[in-house]
C-alpha cells in the first residue's frame, strides 16, 4: 500500500509516542510501515530509544546527598512555624 | 523468619501515617524523620532542575519549611512523597523565575553526571559517553523549565506518567505533550547518530 505524502513528517513528530507505546495499533502500523523504507525514521526510532535510556541513566551529581542544613529553617521555625500551632 | 514484602510495606505505611499525624500535631522531630526518608532524592531532583548546587541547597531548605508549614493541610489524597515533590517543583520553578532576572549560575558539569553502568564501565566507550554526558547536560539545561521538569520527572526519575503529571500540577495529556516536546528538542540538540553511537 503506498504511503501518504505526510508520513515522514508525521513519523518524526511521533517517535517519542512510538517508543512510549502510546500509539494506537493503526498509527503504530503506519509508522512501522514508513520506517521500513525510511533510513531517517529507522535511525530516529533507535535514537529515541537511546535517548530515553541515556536520560534515564543520568544519575545527577555523583553521590549527591541532601545537605545537613536541609531542616535548619524548620528547626528555626519550630512548632510555632506549623499551621496547627499558629491556629491554636 | 523475616517479614514478607507486603508486611514490610504495610508497616512502612503505618509508620508514615503515624509520623504524619505527629507532625500535624506540631512534632518537629516526627516531621524530620518523615521527610528525611525522601531528602536525598528530593535534593537530587532540585539539582537536576536547577543545575546549581548552592541554589539547590537553598531551595531544599525552603521546600522543607513550606512542607512543615503546610503539613496540617496534607490530607493524604496523594502519597507524602508526591506531595513533597510537588512543593519542590513549585519552589524550583519559582527560583528559576527569579533567576531569569539575573545571570545564570554555573550549570552542573557533565563530568558530575553519571550514565548507565554498562556504558560507563566500558573503557572503549568512555570518550563517547563523556561527550554524550556533556551534550545531555547542556541540552537539558537549555530546555524551558516546564519541558525540563517533564523529562526529569518521567525519564530521569522514572516516575509514572500519572504521578509525574500530578507532581507537575497538570493533566496527563498536557504532561505527555511536554514530555514529547522535551524529547524531540533534546534529540535535535544531540543528533541521532551521536545518540545511537554513544548511548545505544
Amino acid at each position: 500500500m503506498p504511503g501518504r505524502s505526510d508520513d515522514h513528517q508525521w513519523s518524526q513528530q511521533h517517535l517519542s509516542h512510538y517508543v512510549e507505546g502510546e500509539l494506537r495499533p493503526r498509527a503504530r502500523r503506519r509508522l512501522d510501515r514508513h520506517a521500513r523504507d525510511c533510513v531517517d525514521c529507522g535511525l530516529g526510532i533507535r535514537a529515541m530509544h537511546a535517548l530515553v535510556y541515556a536520560v534515564h541513566g543520568l544519575g545527577g551529581p555523583a553521590g549527591a546527598r541532601a545537605p545537613a542544613t536541609i531542616f535548619d529553617r524548620v528547626r528555626l521555625a519550630g512548632p510555632g512555624g506549623s499551621p496547627s500551632s499558629q491556629n491554636a | 523468619m523475616p517479614p514478607l514484602a507486603g508486611q514490610r510495606d504495610a508497616d512502612a505505611a503505618a509508620t508514615e501515617a503515624s509520623l504524619i499525624a505527629r507532625a500535624q500535631a506540631g512534632d518537629v522531630s516526627a516531621f524530620e524523620r518523615l521527610s528525611s526518608a525522601h531528602a536525598d532524592r528530593l535534593f537530587m531532583l532540585l539539582l537536576r532542575l536547577l543545575g546549581d548546587r548552592t541554589e539547590a541547597e537553598d531551595v531544599a531548605q525552603e521546600v522543607m519549611l513550606r512542607a512543615w508549614r503546610g503539613i496540617s493541610r496534607f490530607r493524604g489524597n496523594s502519597s507524602y512523597f508526591t506531595w513533597l515533590y510537588r512543593i519542590a517543583v513549585n519552589e524550583a520553578n519559582r527560583a528559576l523565575e527569579k533567576r531569569g532576572r539575573r545571570p545564570p549560575g554555573r550549570p552542573i558539569g557533565a563530568d558530575e553526571l553519571q550514565l548507565p553502568g554498562s556504558a560507563a564501565d566500558d573503557p572503549s566507550r568512555q570518550a563517547e559517553t563523556s561527550e554524550l554526558r556533556r551534550a545531555l547536560a547542556q541540552a537539558l539545561a537549555e530546555l524551558p523549565p516546564p519541558l525540563r521538569t517533564a523529562i526529569v520527572l518521567r525519564d530521569v526519575e522514572g516516575l509514572s506518567t500519572q504521578e509525574a503529571a500530578e507532581i507537575a500540577g497538570i493533566g496527563q495529556a498536557a504532561f505527555k505533550s511536554r514530555l514529547h516536546q522535551a524529547r524531540l528538542r533534546v534529540r535535535a540538540a544531540i543528533g541521532d547518530e551521536a545518540l545511537v553511537t554513544s548511548g545505544g
